[in-house]
């Protein structure tokens, strides 16, 4: 059996009530009058004839060849030109079916498949097809029967619309369920209009598809929202992420400013610039002074001006320290109650690029269910971040490897101990004492503050900061009494 | 020990050591001028004499050394001595390679600084002869004719007289009378003289 590809355009029946079908429609009619086939096949013809389609309608009683042409001549602009390039072909129903005085219903089959295959290579968009069963003896009714169920179940193959004309008079209603079984769907005049009534297989057909329809929508819906979730998962991710940001960004800056702070070169400019002004113009005038004593006759107002000057600015200088003690030991310090391993995490945290730079493996080790301490957080963040970058420093030029820096928080009798362990030179046990003093350093560029101000934070918290004798590297400690509401 | 037609300026943020500064090199007979920023000293005109420069590194606005910078790439070449409450190795070594005649940490020895400013006016004063005599050689190039400028640095580059007229295709005569000529309108003794001059004003020898 010749099939083509049968795409889903729709075609044109003409008649209203139908509207479009797909290529592959069998569908029928019960008629009582010539009127009703007129009423349905001319303008079923005409739709097909302009929407370029072969058409062939077989007609039969009541209707003749001659009245369907005239109907279609009268209906149809271009008629003639249709009839002429065989474009329709109209045709006494049983002729088509009968060969000699038998009925030949497989010739019948085979005719549509080939007048499909003929419409498409002559460059028709398909068949469209009516045919009358008024001329069928009832004997003939099975057999028919049976054509018609083939036909219903291969013309979806087919680029072939088909339209069958039954005589209401006269059917029976077994004949009636018949034709009704062997078809798509029927339509029927009631009370002088046209109503698609459905096959119950239709029915079924199209509550299946509803059905699908359903459940595709109800899919649709199901994937919206999941998409819509995972987006909105998605949407949250990415202002965590930004959030992540921000709080890095601030933890940053934080470490800006904490280090600004621990910036001794910086402080130690500003005092040496401070006093080192008042000095200078005291140590001029004093030498101008000098100078003049050695004249022959000194002028004493000068003289007089330059010592007046050089007491100001003696008292410049001391109101510049005693202004500086004041910067260092800024009144009572914060206290709050803290966990020192928080201060130690954040720490890690702060330091990791320069602990990374510095190719330094840092462990810690935490103790579980410290007690709380009461501190300034800012300043004992400055006394581990200044600990911690001695210890970098030590083991930078260390050839000592793997270079390792252990921090250590533990329960001790006196309250909270944080021990800070490198695996750098150590520092020689001369000097454990001096290194706490201010302006002691053994670094190049040190100016020997940071350990002094550690010490004196940590003195200020009520512990001690000390350095304890190690096999390796140098481990200070310091002691931190546990807060008053612990 | 007084100087006429010199100037020493200092530029010092703290009014009590500028009033210092100016005592005691005034008492050494040196006529000294303060500022009290990088700016001041900009925007104030200064006598055209031999000077100096006594400048503190940490200054409101501009700091020395990027004033320092800016001197030079606007080719003002005063000697610099900078005099810095907090001087560390960077920052003095990028002092002394911009031209510093020294850098002095507060306070200083009275006798540094008048000894650095008596360095900075004695470089100030050479590099005004210089420049005197850059001057007067220039004017004399310009005095020459054509075809002595083109003699110039053949004679200097060590060219026989011969070899110069051969060069620029003329007779060894001509060439003799050339020579002299530019060696008296330049004012040169001998060859060597010559040459000297022909260095200071950027003529060199060219062989060709």
């Amino acid at each position: 059996m010749a099939t083509q590809p049968v795409d889903a355009q729709l075609r044109k029946t003409g008649i209203g009530v139908v509207g479009d079908v797909p290529w592959g429609t069998h569908f029928f009619m019960f008629y009582e009058t010539k009127e009703d086939l007129l009423d349905t096949l001319v303008p079923y013809f005409k739709a097909g004839l302009e929407t370029g389609e072969l058409c062939l309608w077989l007609v039969s009683d009541p209707l003749t060849e001659e009245e369907a042409r005239n109907a279609l001549r009268k209906a149809v602009p271009e008629f003639e030109r249709y009839v002429a390039d065989r474009s329709i072909e109209i045709l006494a129903g049983r002729r088509f079916y009968v060969s000699g005085d038998d009925l030949d219903l497989q010739k019948a089959i085979r005719t549509w498949a080939e007048k499909t295959d003929f419409a498409l290579t002559r460059g028709y968009a398909g068949l469209r097809v009516s045919a009358s069963t008024a001329w069928l003896e009832r004997k003939d009714w099975n057999a028919f029967c049976d054509y018609e169920n083939e036909v219903n179940n291969s013309i979806g193959a087919w680029r072939m619309t088909a339209l069958c004309s039954y005589p209401l008079a006269g059917s029976t209603a077994a004949e009636i369920l018949d034709v009704t079984r062997t078809h798509q769907f029927a339509i029927a005049r009631r009370n002088k209009s046209w109503e698609v009534v459905e096959t119950s297989e239709l029915k079924q057909a199209k509550s299946e598809i509803k059905r699908l329809n359903d459940e595709l929508e109800r899919r649709v819906i199901e994937r919206t929202q999941q998409l819509t979730a995972l987006n909105e998962e998605m949407r949250q991710e990415m202002i965590e992420r930004q959030r992540a940001e921000e709080a890095l960004q601030e933890a940053q800056a934080e470490l800006v400013r904490v280090t600004r702070a621990l910036d001794m070169g910086e402080l130690a400019a500003t005092i040496a610039h401070e006093v080192n002004q008042p000095l200078t113009a005291i140590v001029t005038n004093g030498n101008f002074c000098l100078r003049r004593l050695e004249g022959v006759t000194p002028n004493l107002d000068e003289l007089q001006a330059a010592i007046t000057e050089i007491v100001n600015d003696g008292a410049r200088a001391s109101a510049v320290t005693s202004r500086i003690r004041g910067l260092l030991m800024k009144g009572a310090p914060r206290r709050t109650e803290l966990d020192v391993n928080r201060i130690i995490q954040d720490v890690s945290i702060l330091l990791r690029k320069e602990l990374t730079r510095g190719d330094v493996s840092v462990r810690t080790d935490l103790a579980p269910d410290l007690p709380r301490v009461a501190g300034d957080p800012v300043q004992l963040q400055q006394v581990l971040i200044n600990l911690i970058m001695n210890a970098l420093e030590a083991m930078r030029f260390s050839t000592e490897q793997p270079r390792k820096l252990l921090i250590r928080s533990a329960k001790s009798t006196d309250g909270v101990l944080v021990q800070v362990h490198d695996s750098g030179p150590g520092i020689e046990p001369g000097l454990s004492t001096r290194i706490f003093e201010p302006f002691f350093t053994t670094k190049a560029e040190g100016i020997g503050m940071g350990l002094s101000i550690s010490h004196s934070i940590i003195e200020s918290h009520g512990g001690q900061l000390s350095l304890v004798p190690s096999p390796q590297g140098a481990l200070f400690e310091f002691i931190l009494p546990v807060a008053m509401n612990d | 020990m007084t100087e006429p037609g010199s100037i020493v300026f200092v530029v010092d943020d703290d009014p009590s050591v500028r009033r210092a500064i100016k005592r005691l090199v005034e008492s050494v007979g040196l006529h000294v001028e303060l500022f009290g920023s990088a700016a001041e000293f900009m925007n104030s005109s200064h006598p055209d004499l031999v000077s100096c420069l006594v400048l503190d590194i940490r200054l409101p606005g501009i700091s020395g050394l990027d004033f320092q910078r800016d001197l030079a790439k606007s080719k003002n070449e005063i000697p610099t001595i900078f005099i810095t409450a907090h001087g560390d190795i960077p920052m003095t070594v990028r002092a002394m390679k911009g031209g510093a005649v020294e850098f002095l940490t507060k306070p200083f020895r009275d006798q540094d600084l008048l000894d650095a400013i008596q360095v900075g006016l004695e470089r100030d004063r050479s590099r005004r002869q210089r420049q005197a005599e850059t001057a007067m050689l220039r004017q004399r190039l310009e005095s020459l004719t054509p075809r002595e400028r083109e003699v110039l640095p053949l004679v200097v580059s060590g060219l026989l007289n011969k070899q110069v007229a051969a060069e620029i295709g003329t007779t060894e005569a001509t060439v003799k009378v050339h020579r002299s000529q530019l060696m008296k309108k330049m004012g040169a003794d001998s060859l060597p003289d010559l040459v000297r001059m022909a260095e200071k004003i950027g003529v060199t020898g060219s062989k060709r």
